[in-house]
């Protein structure tokens, strides 16, 4: 690899998550939009949004460790963006793997919640509190889907599970219920309805987000856009054989991304124990019956 | 004289210099210099780690027909090296102005100074030990030593957990004595060579006994299920840096043991073979789920302290599990993975205390409840338990993240998925738990109390930092401390890990932690480019200036949430566990002190002089039976 690649892959990876990011988070909101038939968002409304709030005025810091906490939030993300693999660009990918990148995707809570807890502010603390257990609850069943799928394509590799599947068959018809699982899980992740009890509005004033101004909420909003590419990308890489093109992955990460959005309004949302009873009984119960059958 | 006795004896005159010198400033720079050249002794005898060498002492008693000797091996030293770094960090945290107030606290500083280089010393005894006596000789040393460390506090919580420490150590160490005597009556010698033929020539039965006896008198040291419950409190009601170095190592010295004699000489291979119920389990997975189950249980006892220390000491117990599981795991990467372990483990630990330490010295409470914002007071003790509580959390950078990923990816490669999920499992409870750690010291409204502490002294934050900076490096270039886990794996028979400077190389997913931090800090880089460049500038308010639902708040107002930080998790897996084992440990006592009352009572209420006639009848009886028996 050479290091022109290097570079081109390290500034292209971040900056085609990020557009593709701000297009998964116009179709959420077109999607809830026509489920509240409403007509939703004009095309380039979060990109308005994101220099509306980098513009503001009022931009209110709490402290170094507010800003550090919205750095490490962003930075972790992109660092999850490199390491998951995409067509034409799978060099630097290759130098992590699946549990790297779990353990990666850990990283942008563990600064956010930093970042809250110096704002000094109980709900914040909270939200955090519960989100942290959201993760708790959400990453059981994962963490037993991705050991299925390292597994069952003999690799903690990525790009080696992407060949597998382009060799022989995709992951969700030979492992269908691990892909059941997996989709329970993004839900939590992804924190949509019934699992968004961390933000709650109504109760501890949008949790996590309630010292959040300006750029600090426009960081937020540019790591939604991360989390979202990620979540789509990295499912389509385990269970729907990757993309061997652009055209062939970006509509797979988009419809995987649809689905939390399309059920979420069915749902009230859950308490946080209930969130975790859930989370820990049915996913968990079919991902075992999962691996049972690939072990 | 060898290196190794040379070694041995700067060890012994550090010992008796500390112990005689009375002035307490003159005690701190000796002890310091001595944990320094203690360090250089062993750097001189590197060769031991790099091309798994041994070095035997000339020195060797011999008693009743045994010969006691001592030895480094590559295992030995790598112990040594981690248990003298943290001496030395804690001896130094404690010379300056921490060890002023403990004196002006009422604390004995000199005897404190002892009771470390006495841990120290017999850590080190028990460590070079090469034969079974002088391993249970260096054991009850050790015993003895953590004993002292422990009654140092004045309390009464202190002085009852040690005791209680003191009676788990005689049960383990009794134990430890059996499997030596079944050692002795095999074979007639105590050589650990012995250990091998002697499981080799019993009965499925008797092996069982055999590594049961040693499994427990191992477990109880390390703090393995079910004999998890005297560790934590023992050594979070210690002196601050006594508690760091308790914490970083002490309890290792079980894995040490269990190294030795279990995985060495009697085999991780023998273990595979003693089916225990069923196909699905023995000896060796057996070991593995009380390993994983030693990772989960502590850790979310862990997560319902609400003292800080005693949080970081039940995540020692915990820890000691993914050491254990990597091990069990039977090949290179996974017990490269523990034993790499055991290292990283004691540079967080070391640290994290330290840093809980230092707020103690600042506030004088280690409290979670009562803590809060110390960040803007304490930046860089916030940057160290930042700093460990990653490591100790397993996230990437740190070094925790290195040998965890290694316990995983064993995991994953012999298909464990019941054993893989219990190690995240644990991981993630050490993710909540830390973070209620940090934030209820260091984030959230600062007390009007605490308006006034500053930053600690450079005799204490050196220390620190240091440390943190050995946590951030062994994690950036794992090929550091690598060369060392391998001659390891060669001396005690372990398939080798193929390693480079950046991870582990292995077929089908390496890691290169070079690699991964890089990205890690390309992603804050560019996220930290976003933050400044783009977008205004930000403006500092006060944390009174803050959302409050329409109140105005002042110093008057508590606004910090830290009591019962998950109340939803703790609603549900709260009931659990809760005192299970407490339950099975008071059960065993009352059973035991009924026992000892009824004895008591019938020897004191009843015919004494019947009880003597009564025993002796039963010693004729056996001794006409034995003769009768010699005589057909």
């Amino acid at each position: 690899m050479s290091f022109v690649e290097i570079i081109s892959e390290l500034v292209l990876m971040p900056l085609i998550a990020f557009v593709v990011g701000l297009m998964m988070v116009l179709m959420m909101r077109k999607i809830s939009a026509r489920l509240q038939r409403r007509i939703g968002p004009p095309f380039f409304q979060p990109i308005y949004d994101i220099v509306k709030l980098y513009g503001k005025d009022t931009q209110v810091s709490h402290g170094l460790i507010h800003d550090i906490g919205i750095v490490m939030a962003v930075g972790g993300y992109i660092g999850a963006e490199i390491l998951l693999p995409v067509p034409g660009m799978e060099g630097i990918a290759d130098k992590g793997g699946i549990i790297t990148l779990s353990y990666f995707l850990m990283i942008p809570s563990l600064g956010m919640a930093l970042g809250v807890g110096q704002c000094a502010n109980p709900n914040g603390s909270i939200g955090i509190s519960r989100a942290l257990t959201a993760m708790l609850a959400y990453d059981i069943p994962f963490i037993i889907v991705v050991f299925g799928a390292a597994w069952h394509y003999e690799s903690t590799s990525l790009i080696g599970m992407i060949e597998y599947q382009q060799a022989n068959a995709w992951g969700i018809i030979e492992m269908p219920f691990l892909a059941i699982a997996g989709l329970f899980a993004l839900q939590g992740m992804l924190g949509k309805q019934p699992f968004e009890i961390y933000i709650a509005p109504a109760e501890i004033a949008t949790g996590p987000m309630v010292e959040m101004s300006g750029k600090y909420m426009g960081g937020l909003f540019v790591m939604q856009t991360f989390q979202l590419y990620t979540a789509g990308v990295l499912y389509a890489s385990l269970f729907l054989g990757g993309g061997e093109s652009w055209l062939d992955l970006l509509p797979k990460a988009f419809l995987v991304v649809a689905i939390p959005m399309s059920i979420a309004f069915l749902f009230p949302r859950y308490k946080t124990e209930d969130l975790i009873r859930i989370l820990w009984k049915w996913p968990v119960m079919l991902a075992l019956i999962g691996l049972a059958f690939i072990l | 004289m060898n290196l190794l006795d040379q070694f041995f004896v700067i060890v012994a005159v550090a010992l008796i210099s500390i112990a005689m010198l009375r002035n307490i400033k003159v005690n701190s720079i000796v002890s310091t210099l001595w944990y320094v050249l203690m360090v250089v002794m062993l750097a001189r005898m590197s060769s031991v780690a790099y091309n798994a060498d041994t070095i035997t002492s000339a020195f060797s008693i011999e008693l009743l027909g045994f010969r006691m000797y001592w030895k480094f091996t590559a295992l030995s030293w790598f112990f040594s090296i981690i248990t003298v770094v943290s001496a030395l960090a804690s001896s130094l945290f404690m010379s300056g102005d921490w060890g002023k107030q403990y004196r002006q606290q009422g604390g004995n500083y000199g005897l404190l100074q002892l009771a470390l280089i006495l841990n120290v010393v017999s850590m080190l005894i028990l460590l070079a030990s090469g034969d079974l006596l002088s391993l249970f000789i260096g054991w009850e040393f050790v015993s003895w030593a953590s004993f002292l460390m422990m009654v140092l506090m004045p309390s009464k919580t202190a002085k009852k957990a040690a005791v209680k420490y003191v009676i788990y150590a005689i049960v383990g160490a009794m134990a430890l004595l059996a499997a030596l005597a079944m050692v002795y009556a095999s074979s007639g010698s105590l050589d650990f060579t012995q250990i091998t033929d002697a499981f080799i020539q019993m009965t499925d039965n008797m092996k069982f006994g055999f590594v049961l006896l040693f499994f427990i008198g191992f477990a109880i040291k390390m703090g393995l299920l079910p004999f998890h419950l005297w560790q934590a409190v023992a050594y979070a009601e210690t002196p601050g840096p006594g508690a760091a170095f308790l914490g970083a190592i002490s309890s290792r010295m079980g894995l040490f043991t269990i190294l030795v004699v279990i995985v060495q000489f009697i085999g991780l291979g023998n273990l595979e073979e003693m089916n225990i119920a069923l196909p699905y389990l023995n000896m060796k997975s057996l070991l593995a789920w009380i390993a994983a189950l030693t990772t989960i249980i502590p850790t979310y006892i862990a997560l319902q302290q609400h003292d800080a220390k005693r949080l970081l000491a039940w995540h020692g117990v915990g820890q000691g599990g993914y050491m254990l599981l990597g091990i069990m795991m039977y090949d290179s990467i996974g017990s490269a993975g523990g034993l790499m372990h055991v290292l990283n483990h004691a540079s967080y630990q070391a640290a994290l205390f330290l840093t809980v330490v230092a707020v103690v010295y600042r506030t004088g409470t280690s409290d979670l409840n009562k803590l809060g914002g110390l960040v803007t007071q304490m930046p860089l003790t916030f940057l160290v338990m930042l700093i460990g509580i990653i490591g100790l959390a397993g996230l990437p950078p740190m070094n925790g993240f290195v040998s965890k990923w290694m316990v995983y990816r064993s995991l994953l490669v012999n298909g464990e998925p019941l054993l893989f999920v219990a190690a995240v499992l644990g991981t993630l409870g050490t993710i909540l738990s830390v973070y209620k750690l940090i934030h209820n010291t260091f984030l959230g409204q600062l007390r009007v109390e605490h308006q006034q502490v500053r930053e600690v002294p450079w005799s204490m934050m050196v220390p620190m930092l240091g440390l943190s900076v050995i946590v951030f490096i062994t994690g950036f270039m794992p090929g550091l401390i690598l060369p060392w886990i391998a001659s390891i794996q060669e001396t005690i028979g372990l398939p080798v890990v193929t390693y480079h400077l950046g991870g582990i190389e292995y077929a089908k997913g390496g890691l290169d932690m070079i690699w991964v931090s890089g990205i890690l800090f390309y992603g804050f880089g560019v996220g930290a480019l976003i933050f400044y460049f783009l977008g205004g500038k930000a403006k500092r308010i006060h944390q009174y200036d803050n959302y409050a639902g329409g109140h105005f708040l002042s110093s008057e107002v508590k606004y910090h949430y830290s009591n019962n930080f998950y109340p939803g998790l703790m609603h549900l897996i709260g009931n659990w566990y809760r005192g299970s084992f407490k339950w099975m440990e008071n059960v065993i006592v009352s059973a035991l002190s009924f026992v000892s009352k009824l004895f008591e009572n019938m020897y004191r209420s009843r015919q004494p002089v019947m009880l003597l006639v009564l025993v002796a009848v039963v010693a004729l009886f056996s001794i006409y039976k034995n003769y009768s028996g010699a005589g057909s």
